[in-house]
């Protein structure tokens, strides 16, 4: 259950949200995160929500956090995944490492934007490289390619890396979703003097960090399945055929009904999920709830559901470009198999 | 009894295959998925090929499997091009024919079929377009959505309403069919962009505003078109039902050359193997449906509750086996046709009757046997 504090914060959110986001989240979608949208998620402490006050954070507890995304992500999935990447992925990773207080400081405040580049999750190889201190290698799925600085995971004949680098190329493509923020390829080449490397050994600590947030995908998944829901709901109340509204259809209502359900009860979970292998559960729990709340919308909205101008093929979109983004589903449920049935689990 | 097709059909099949490989290219594809444009030229060749024949139905079916397989949305568009022909085949008088039908299998025109309104799609008989006698002909007034080829067609087949219904019960009462063109005074269609998928079709919101119709393109009996909209549906949707294993198959050789990419260490995960074998599974059962309900239709002896299991499993089908593949290969499917496919595929579970629609159909023949058990 959340606490007084957590639903005063919440409140303080869907205001902004509502205010700001709502009625542009189209206009976002199409021209992407403009900085004075930037300027207010750092007003709001967004960018270093779960940092401690003494180093630029908003000092947000864990689940206090997912709150907020969910919120967010009701009004703007892009917003909230853009926040996700910014405070969980970039400024996190650069504080637990104690490095590069400066760029924290400028993500902070909106001023500028990083993006990390990894394999953790993926099926591919990433097939960036260092070697010495040379940084060399280029990657075709990489998220907000145009950042400020990249956060690149490269890897030697012994080690891996994380180092702070910006690309010598990059090429923008259309992504599935999600598409307030860019996408596409990125090639380094480039010298990493030593106070660029920011961690070693990082693949482990990359992968550990990764799915230890899992939980934040998870509260960005349940908050796009509520509002796509809601959406729904709305509609089967103004929408008539035969005669009749269609929420009055039993079928129809059924399916409303049981969302809802579904929702509530992944909505509980969030906020009682205890360790990695908790919060994967969660994540896949909630992705695939995500896709089959933004399948229903669009079925009920029919036609109408197909054209951007709605908004709700944009969920259909969103809900598997966030899987995509966030879930290796083989990876995923191996990581869940070995902690709940036996470490022999998922071998063959 | 055989599941086999006849040669000359799978002859077509192997053909339309071969046609939709070299013609649709990845960067035609991308062409017409960002510009929304409608694909002409590659319509054209399709007629040149014969791919457009109704002399067996079964060679446009395979057809639209195969080019679905490539690309559902320059294959459809091009296939459509002669939308609703059925109508006149089976109920238009040998004017109409003349005039509209045959210039139409010949690739000189394009047809269109517009039934759904702003305020009705899946529930048809809730159409408000009114069409009423007048000295001259019948005047035409209304709005009509979602219009498949409405800004390309030459000519539609139009339903709308000619006479108020008897009873709330017999909505479907009082609708009459006609041929409108295009180009006629107070015909208005407007091409709606945006569309998450299929997105080389043209779909248009249309309105009529006083349109004079001349009586002999009054299609069938006035009062009637209901029926022979219906009529129609039980055919078109065998054809929805082959655009959706079409695409569900276009998965699946995707996922095939993704997995051929990979080391033979990841396609040795059951995992992945078991993902590969429900998806052949879906594919084959949702084909075998699709077949069943085309051989009932094109033996002039359809079982509409069959073709609603058809269109509303294998829409089913096309959607889930898009779901599994993204599974495997997640994030990089992004940017790849993969993700084309899944956003096309969602469309079969909306047009020519929702899977809604297409259950109420279902549920409402099998109820009948009970009564006739009683």
């Amino acid at each position: 259950m959340a606490s007084e504090e957590q639903k005063l914060l919440v409140s303080m959110i869907e205001q902004f949200a509502k205010e700001e986001l709502e009625n542009v989240a189209q206009k976002i979608e199409k021209e992407g995160i403009s900085k004075d949208i930037r300027k207010r998620l750092a007003e709001l402490g967004l960018l270093a929500a779960t940092l401690p006050q003494s180093e630029n954070g908003a000092g947000i507890d864990r689940s206090s956090f997912s709150l907020v995304l969910m919120t967010i992500a009701k009004y703007s999935a892009s917003v909230a995944y853009f926040i996700y990447l910014q405070n969980t992925l970039v400024n996190e990773i650069l504080f637990k490492a104690q490095k590069r207080k400066e760029e924290i400081a400028k993500i902070a405040s909106g001023e500028s934007t990083g993006t990390l580049v990894h394999d953790i999750n993926f099926n591919f190889p990433l097939e960036i490289y260092i070697k010495g201190h040379e940084l060399y290698g280029a990657n075709n799925f990489v998220i907000l390619p145009d950042a400020d600085f990249h956060l690149v995971l490269a890897r030697s004949e012994k080690t891996s890396y994380l180092v702070m680098a910006n690309p010598v190329k990059i090429e923008k493509k259309k992504p599935l979703g999600f598409r307030a923020i860019s996408f596409g390829f990125a090639s380094y080449k480039q010298t990493i003097e030593e106070d660029r490397i920011i961690l070693k050994d990082a693949d482990n600590l990359l992968k550990s960090h990764i799915f230890d947030t899992s939980d934040q995908i998870a509260a960005i998944a349940i908050g796009m399945s509520e509002s796509a829901l809601e959406k729904a709901i709305e509609y089967s109340k103004e929408r008539k055929a035969f005669e009749s509204y269609l929420y009055e259809f039993q079928p129809i209502s059924a399916v409303l009904s049981d969302m809802k359900g579904r929702i509530e009860e992944m909505k509980k979970a969030l906020m009682l999920s205890e360790d990695t292998k908790d919060r994967i559960l969660l994540k896949l729990n909630a992705l695939e709830l995500a896709r089959s709340a933004s399948r229903l919308a669009l079925q009920i909205y029919g036609g109408y559901g197909y054209l951007e101008d709605l908004g709700i093929e944009r969920y259909y979109r969103d809900s598997m470009y966030l899987t995509m983004l966030s879930s290796n589903y083989i990876k995923d449920i191996e990581i869940i198999s070995k902690n709940i049935i036996s470490p022999d689990a998922f071998k063959i | 009894m055989s599941f086999e097709l006849p040669q000359e059909v799978e002859e077509t099949r192997k053909r339309a295959r071969n046609f939709a490989l070299r013609e649709f290219t990845k960067e035609l594809i991308e062409h017409f998925d960002e510009t929304e444009e409608y694909p002409n030229e590659i319509r054209k060749k399709v007629f040149d090929a014969g791919f457009i024949t109704i002399e067996n139905p079964w060679n446009m079916l395979v057809t639209m499997e195969e080019f679905c397989r490539v690309d559902p949305g320059i294959g459809l568009s091009t296939l459509a091009s002669v939308f609703g022909s059925e109508i006149l085949l089976l109920y238009g008088t040998d004017e109409q024919k003349e005039k509209y039908l045959y210039p139409t299998l010949k690739g000189e025109k394009i047809s269109a079929v517009a039934v759904t309104e702003p305020g009705a799609g899946s529930d048809v008989a809730g159409i408000s377009s009114r069409i009423e006698k007048s000295e001259k002909g019948w005047i035409l007034n209304g709005h009509k959505m979602f219009i498949t080829n409405g800004t390309v067609a030459d000519h539609y087949y139009l339903l709308a309403r000619s006479a108020p219904p008897p009873s709330k019960e017999k909505r479907h009462h009082g609708l009459t069919l006609a041929i409108v063109e295009r180009k006629w005074n107070g015909v208005n269609p407007v091409k709606l962009k945006g569309k998450l998928g299929m997105r080389a079709t043209d779909t248009a919101e249309i309105t009529f505003e006083n349109v004079l119709v001349p009586n002999e393109n009054i299609v069938g009996e006035k009062g009637k078109g209901f029926y022979i909209i219906m009529t129609f549906f039980n055919i078109s949707r065998v054809y929805v039902a082959a655009q959706s294993v079409g695409t569900a198959q276009g998965i699946l050789d995707l996922l095939l050359e993704y997995l051929a990419e990979k080391p033979a260490s990841f396609r040795e995960m059951e995992y992945v193997q078991f993902a590969l074998a429900e998806i052949s599974t879906l594919i084959e059962a949702a084909r075998n449906i699709t077949y069943k309900a085309a051989a009932k239709v094109f033996s002039f002896n359809p079982d509409p509750a069959l073709t609603s299991m058809a269109k509303y499993y294998a829409a089913e089908v096309a959607n889930q086996v898009a779901n599994i593949a993204f599974k495997i290969v997640g994030m990089e499917a992004s940017g790849s046709k993969l993700e084309k496919l899944y956003r096309d595929a969602k469309i079969t579970e909306i047009w020519e009757g929702t899977s809604e629609i297409e259950k109420l159909v279902i549920s409402r023949m099998i109820l009948k046997k009970i009564q006739e058990v009683k």
